[in-house]
């Protein structure tokens, strides 16, 4: 049943796509003997479900665009969003229409929908926006019903457990249902995946804690803290103090060095204050050889220990010079 | 910034949490040689690079000998504990200098007292 439905709207943005191909050179008696041969296999419940799909649709296509919501009067007013729509498609929408056995109007308004919106994708990757597949999932999912929800639903009504008395067990529906929500929804655990730093919801707009709220923290954290349940929730409870790593054991934890490797092998460019020839440049060019073969200093630490050699030779200069 | 704020209160209140069983404060370090030597890896740690640096024109063949015996002045005047020599690896729980096994930083009686009471994770009686 569920393949059906999905071949049949597929059928119909196919039948769409070969309208926007053929409408120039094909007459309108070629289309209607094409449509004729595309099989709808439309039975009660589909059309029920077709129905509350479409009012949805409409409702939140009302919502969304802020027009007029009225169906018949979509169908014919084909400039929508700014983009008009091929005549051409409009009346192989109307024809298309016409041969099906459901309601004429709203099926027009169904397919010149899509067709809008088909002529929206298409200009968006003409004009090289993104589009986010997620916005795309998310709408279709409000919209329709997904096929897998349908199936499970379907399917979850039937049962083939038998009772002791040999009668159908009766389905938990709720469990099922939870199931399927709670899936989708919810907030991210991290458990897998790193944490993305994103910036907490800003509670209050206090400029500095005052002692009273430091109280009042204290209490909360105090009365909210429960002992842990179970060897589980001790190891989060660590985990959160930092007393046991996160795992996957991340090597470079606290190491945050962004330098690329080429600061830290040619040093010599910080060998400018110093002189070009004598026992102190070769001096000089012997410790940046150590530091560049040092993979534990940051390429910080390795300036700073030549900064310091520069402004001990400096110093030193006077007495040299006796020398 | 409010926010900011008002984790660090939170994190700072879970550190005063009354936790259900009765938790040793240890306000004071175990003797005066345990502070003392505290006081030693603090100074070497501030001073380890100073010392490096130094060392390095000292143990030198390259550099003038003059300048090698002037930082060999430096070094000496630097503070006394500030040399990493001077740092002595004591228990960290009774402060005893001698017996102490380095992985575990225990002297060898406590750290019998803690595996006999199956607090020492991996640690097992030898039998062969």
């Amino acid at each position: 049943e569920k393949d059906a439905s999905a071949a049949s709207k597929d059928n119909t943005t196919k039948g769409a796509s070969k309208r926007q191909e053929g409408t120039a050179e094909t007459p309108k008696q070629k289309l209607l003997d094409i449509i004729g041969s595309m099989k709808v296999e439309v039975s009660y419940r589909k059309k029920l479900q077709q129905l509350k799909a479409s009012e949805r649709k409409k409702e939140t296509m009302s919502r969304l665009d802020g027009l007029d919501s009225e169906g018949p009067q979509r169908a014919t007013g084909d400039i929508q969003g700014g983009k008009p729509l091929n005549p051409d498609l409009v009346k192989a929408a109307s024809a298309v229409a016409s041969s099906l056995p459901l309601d004429k109007k709203q099926t027009e308004s169904e397919l010149l929908a899509q067709l809008r919106r088909h002529e929206e994708t298409t200009d968006k990757q003409k004009k090289g926006e993104t589009i986010d597949i997620r916005n795309v999932i998310s709408e279709m999912t409000v919209k329709r019903q997904s096929p897998a929800q349908r199936g499970a639903r379907i399917s979850g009504r039937i049962s083939l457990e038998l009772d002791e008395d040999g009668q159908r067990l009766r389905p938990e529906r709720s469990q099922s249902f939870v199931s399927i929500r709670s899936l989708k929804e919810g907030k991210r655990l991290n458990i897998f995946t790193k944490a993305s730093t994103e910036p907490e919801h800003a509670l209050k707009t206090v400029s500095s804690p005052t002692i009273w709220d430091l109280e009042f923290a204290k209490e909360i954290a105090a009365v909210t803290a429960q002992p842990p349940r179970n060897g589980f929730e001790e190891m989060i409870q660590w985990t959160k103090e930092g007393i046991l790593w996160e795992f996957p054991i991340d090597n470079e934890v606290g190491m945050e060095d962004d330098a690329e490797f080429h600061e830290h092998i040619f040093l010599e460019k910080h060998l400018e204050g110093f002189p070009k020839e004598g026992p102190i440049r070769h001096f000089m060019e012997l410790v940046i050889c150590g530091l560049s073969k040092n993979p534990y200093l940051s390429v910080k630490q390795k300036i700073e220990h030549i900064e310091w050699f520069e402004k001990y030779f400096e110093e030193k200069k006077e007495y040299l010079q006796e020398i | 910034m409010a926010a900011g704020a008002l984790c660090w209160a939170l994190r700072a209140a879970r550190q005063v949490l009354p936790s259900p069983c009765p938790v040793q404060v240890r306000s004071h370090y175990v003797d005066w040689r345990m502070l003392r030597d505290v006081k030693r890896r603090k100074l070497a740690y501030e001073y380890a690079d100073e010392r490096l640096r130094i060392n390095a024109i000292r143990k030198n063949s390259i550099l003038p000998k003059e300048l090698q015996e002037v930082a060999d002045k430096e070094i000496a005047a630097l503070p006394r504990d500030s040399c990493p020599v001077r740092i002595h690896n004591r228990c960290v729980l009774t402060s005893r200098p001698r017996g102490v096994r380095r992985r575990w930083r225990l002297s060898r009686i406590v750290f019998r007292h803690f595996a006999d009471h199956a607090q020492m994770s991996g640690v097992q009686r030898a039998m062969w």
